[in-house]
């Protein structure tokens, strides 16, 4: 008899999911999580302060940083509200191949990176699911979307995603809340693209924060603060605690361990089953472990492989569900940069209030029923939008005194700004290893992250740069700058793969159910899942594939297979 | 505006909570402590006192004196903040004697020094007038027309960490401009009026400049 139905490493955007789904199933559930508790309105400890009440106005101790947090530091959303909120990287080392840059933005807490996510969520399209199979880059994604469409749904719903309907194929309209507004100067240049590109379209982000209330679900709508990555009391961005952790809960089938490291999971060979996983409680400094009928694997996707990684065993010397041997290869990120920004005359006279947590989006128009990129296959999308100079345009002009004050007074000129996400390719040399010697704080062998853009990536940014700059001008602004070389891996956060899914046991690590081919009771769900990256944000497949996951590892319990 | 509903957080109830948080932890901001060599003299002090008064004087609302923007510069250069705890390039010979071992810049010790230079005399002796005049010539040449200088003035940082100073003080952020922490509501199209002041609170904008 096993102590648990199921056990969840992670308790992030899918682990939680999986919590949710498997103990609304009727299973008894153990989620475990590295990092400390973070109780939802209870301990969100800077989300009130003004930059008066900080040390640091904000700004940050950057000596501190320097030293103990000088990955994390390089992040935008990572400030002296925030900090807490990040991984100390001196704490929690990994390594580099020679060559490779590679900026790890992680969140070891309860609610992992649901606390500090960007919370845009884009369906991909099949497209996206059809990518590797059109140009042969990559293994073929066993799911297409009609596979996932009814999930998407459902995750859509549960978790609140606000976001305007607009028909298009390249990303498909979900179960949405009411959209909120494009300020007027993006409305001007939504209308202005259009004229000239009917196949362009500037429309809302689609973001996980509430425009209505979820009273079923103790959620409020959103105050428009955009001071989300704090920890929000009214519930009103999507986080595992303040959605998907009381749905669980309330069942009373979950048992929450925070601070616990799982280290291995457990193999036994006779049966070819998973049975449980060993975890070091980081207080204590006790190991302990647990034994139950399924794993899933929510520890975020490079962490997911880490571990799988670290459970190598007599049986699976290569680690464990790798008789593939491709467990690590094939990592992604989106290649990422500020491909424009303009000065937007014309709005002197108007204004907005409130500060709205979402940006727009310019969906894919490349590579779509033609294949018309110039030295790339793949897709790349538009994030940004219009803001008004703050005080902080100070710091770069000249000027002092009584004139300088009044100047900084008003709300400085209208911007507009758009960021590319290019599609990074799934390629066997961006990998995932152990580290032969490096080991971490608790003695496991350091993980080692191999990473480079490629000259797809790179023609794709180069596309953009230029498709940024002539609608923005055709929009009526005048560019200031623009940048076409990608930040080093990890910039967009986006990082994914490593024990992707694919039709075939001898070339992919998971199956079409994100169950590993060679353990059917283990199931990876998060981003290590992924076959491919488009070039949408993913949180939002990985919680449908996870949702999927779950009611087929549910079904395949009840049928007594697994 | 009441938005919530159900058992969700009213805006009311969490204005509320967060004003009763605030008496209950009772907490002042805590200011670090300065290591010893971070700790500036008497004169630098004065300095700064004077060079910060001149970007940004009292007017309608109080200046950067009253608001505790030297004391709060210092601390930043302590901590290097707003880039100033990074090494300056050792082509810099201008600056070679400010820098410390580790190659990065005695900010106040290069403010004091190119002041009294400009001055041709005491910096701090010299008609108020007569002072802006000399921090003005230092302050356009660090923001001349065009592009921005490949190697920043030093004045830059400075100046940036006055501004931060000014513009996060409560006065600054909250009188000088306006801030609201719970706005409530978006409304995408707003008249801009004579008068109107900024929000301090718009973090997109503050932190893109």
């Amino acid at each position: 008899m096993q102590d648990f139905d199921a056990i969840v490493v992670g308790s992030g955007i899918t682990g939680g999911w999986a919590a949710k789904e498997l103990t609304e199933a009727g299973l008894k559930v153990l989620m475990l999580e590295r990092g400390r508790e973070i109780r939802h309105q209870q301990d969100y400890e800077t989300e009130t302060k003004a930059p008066w009440e900080l040390p640091f106005r904000g700004l940050g101790d950057s000596a501190l940083y320097q030293r103990e947090f000088p990955v994390q530091a390089l992040n935008r959303h990572f400030t002296e509200w925030t900090q807490n909120h990040f991984v100390n990287d001196h704490e929690n080392p990994y390594a580099t191949a020679a060559g490779s840059a590679f900026n790890w933005y992680r969140s070891y807490q309860l609610g992992g990176r649901s606390l500090t996510w960007g919370r845009q969520c884009y369906r991909w399209s099949d497209y996206d699911f059809g990518a590797n199979k059109r140009d042969g880059i990559g293994t073929d994604w066993p799911v297409r979307y009609a596979d996932l469409a009814p999930w998407y749904d459902k995750v859509e719903s549960f978790i609140g995603v606000s976001g305007a309907h607009e028909g298009l194929a390249q990303l498909p309209d979900g179960r949405f809340q009411p959209p909120m507004a494009l300020s007027i100067v993006e409305q001007a240049v939504r209308e202005r693209i259009a004229a000239r590109w009917p196949d362009r379209c500037l429309t809302i982000g689609r973001t996980a924060n509430l425009t209505e209330a979820k009273p079923d679900e103790g959620r409020a709508p959103c105050q428009y603060r955009n001071i989300c990555n704090r920890g929000c009391s009214f519930g009103a961005y999507f986080s595992t605690q303040s959605s998907t952790l009381p749905a669980a809960q309330s069942t009373g089938r979950l048992t929450l361990i925070t601070d616990a490291v799982v280290e291995r999971v457990d193999h036994d060979p006779k049966t070819g089953r998973v049975t449980g996983v060993r975890w070091l409680d980081t207080k204590t400094k006790q190991r302990r472990s647990a034994t139950s009928r399924i794993v899933f694997l929510n520890a975020g996707a490079f962490n997911s492989v880490h571990l799988l990684l670290n459970s190598a065993s007599e049986a699976m010397p290569g680690g464990l569900a790798n008789s593939s041997g491709v467990l690590g290869t094939h990592i992604m990120d989106h290649a990422n940069t500020l491909s424009a920004i303009a000065l937007m005359p014309g709005f002197e006279a108007h204004t907005t209030f409130g500060n709205r947590p979402t940006g727009v989006v310019i969906p894919r128009f490349r590579n779509l029923e033609t294949l018309d990129g110039n030295g790339f296959t793949r897709g790349y999308s538009f994030q940004g939008g219009a803001l008004q100079s703050a005080w902080t345009r100070g710091k770069r002009a000249a000027g002092l005194g009584a004139e300088l004050k009044q100047e900084l007074h008003r709300p400085g000129p209208w911007r507009m700004v758009l960021v590319a996400f290019a599609e990074s390719l799934p390629r066997a040399t961006n990998r995932l290893s152990l580290h032969k010697s490096a080991t971490d704080a608790n003695g496991l062998p350091q993980l080692e992250i191999a990473f480079e853009h490629g000259a797809q990536e790179r023609a794709a940014l180069a596309d953009a740069k230029a498709e940024a700059a002539a609608m923005l001008t055709a929009a009526g602004g005048n560019v200031v700058m623009g940048l076409d070389q990608p930040g080093p891996g990890g910039t967009a956060i986006h990082e994914m793969g490593g024990a992707r899914m694919g039709w075939d046991a001898k070339t992919s690590v998971l199956n079409r159910f994100s169950q590993a081919h060679d353990v059917p009771n283990l199931f990876v769900t998060d981003g290590a899942q992924m076959s491919s990256s488009a070039c949408q944000n993913p949180s939002l497949t990985y919680m449908a594939l996870t949702a999927r996951a779950c009611d087929h590892a549910v079904g395949l319990l009840k049928a007594g297979t697994i | 505006m009441d938005t919530g509903v159900g058992n969700g957080l009213k805006r009311r109830d969490f204005l509320q909570g967060a004003a009763l948080l605030g008496l209950v932890l009772g907490l002042p901001v805590t200011t670090p402590a300065l290591a010893a060599d971070a700790i500036p003299t008497g004169r630098q002090l004065r300095v700064l006192d004077r060079v910060s008064d001149i970007v940004i004087p009292q007017t309608g609302t109080p200046g950067a004196l009253a608001t505790g923007v030297p004391a709060f510069v210092v601390l930043a250069l302590a901590h290097g903040l707003g880039g100033t705890g990074v090494p300056v390039a050792a082509s810099e010979s201008a600056l070679r004697p400010f820098l410390r071992a580790d190659g990065t810049l005695r900010h106040l010790d290069w403010l004091e020094a190119t002041l009294d230079q400009a001055a041709g005399s005491d910096f701090l002796r010299l008609a108020p007038l007569e002072q802006v005049r000399i921090l003005t010539g230092i302050d356009n040449a660090a923001f001349p027309p065009g592009p921005p200088l490949a190697v920043p003035s030093p004045w830059a940082s400075l100046k940036g960490l006055i501004l931060t100073g000014y513009y996060t003080s409560q006065a600054g952020a909250a009188q000088e401009l306006r801030y609201e922490l719970v706005p409530g509501r978006w409304d995408p199209d707003v008249p801009l009026k004579a008068g109107d002041s900024a929000w301090s609170n718009d973090w997109t904008a503050v932190e893109f400049g």
